[in-house]
């Protein structure tokens, strides 16, 4: 495995009942993606295709939609697929191409196991970005406070 | 990390951590950057900022010399690993029950 770049990626695993082929297209289709990752979704899964998604911005930095425009760098259906992984806006510091995403599909106790590699984030842009960070805790602040809306109104 | 979230929440002083996020200023350099904020004011931020691990206070003789606090951020790396914890939990929901509703397709035209 190649070693990360710069910064600790951010690594996850989860296991899923499903296919790999079952997996795999909810990262090429986007009437899949907006399923769980994204708002909308235009996609060309193919290397050197587009991957642009738009997420929902939060409620109370008035800050959003955000808009990833990510390229695929590998597409190998149904075990593995990569994605760089940034953004238009500019009070995000994680500019288009920046990072990336490996996923990988593996066959696993009738299911699937799935590993994410999400690379190049985000120390190196922490430091010297000051933007992306306090955009990204601004958009966690809202979504704390709608839940402690939520509550208060119990 | 609550502390470090309010701190943030005020759009001025995410505005006082880009000034010093690679610079070392004074609270007289912070403060002329806001004409339209009292000294009080902004003295009432550095503190919320402080608080929260975000900014670094220094002393020099009578001045006190701000800048970011690199041990804040750890904060991202924890959003960005909620975020892909809570997407991911949402991918094996759904995508396991795009797998039933494709089994039971199949079930029925066999």
């Amino acid at each position: 495995m190649p070693e990360a770049t710069g910064t600790d990626a951010i690594v996850r695993e989860v296991q899923i009942e499903a296919s790999p082929e079952t997996v795999f297209s909810f990262f090429t289709e986007p009437d899949k993606i907006t399923r769980w990752l994204a708002e909308s979704a235009t996609v060309d899964p193919r290397p050197g295709g587009i991957n642009h998604q738009t997420h929902p911005g939060g409620a109370e930095s008035q800050s959003g939609p955000y808009y990833m425009r990510g390229e695929f760098v590998e597409v190998t259906p149904p075990s593995r697929v990569v994605f760089t992984w940034g953004f238009e806006n500019e009070d995000i510091a994680v500019k288009p191409g920046e990072s990336t995403v490996e996923v990988t599909l593996e066959p696993s106790n009738g299911g699937t196991l799935l590993r994410l590699v999400h690379r190049d984030l985000p120390a190196s842009e922490i430091a010297s970005h000051t933007e992306g960070w306090t955009e990204l805790l601004a958009r966690l602040a809202d979504l704390v406070s709608e839940l402690e809306r939520g509550k208060s109104t119990d | 990390m609550q502390s470090a979230i309010e701190a943030i929440a005020a759009p001025r002083r995410r505005d006082i951590l880009r000034l010093v996020h690679a610079t070392e200023l004074t609270a007289g350099a912070i403060a002329a950057n806001f004409g339209d904020v009292s000294r009080p004011a902004i003295s009432q931020h550095l503190r919320v900022l402080r608080e929260a691990g975000l900014l670094r206070e220094r002393r020099d003789g009578t001045r006190r010399i701000y800048s970011a606090d690199p041990g804040g951020l750890d904060g991202l790396r924890e959003f960005l690993e909620r975020f892909w914890d809570e997407r991911l939990e949402t991918l094996k929901t759904e995508a396991e029950q795009e797998e039933r509703s494709r089994r039971h397709a199949r079930g029925n035209r066999n």
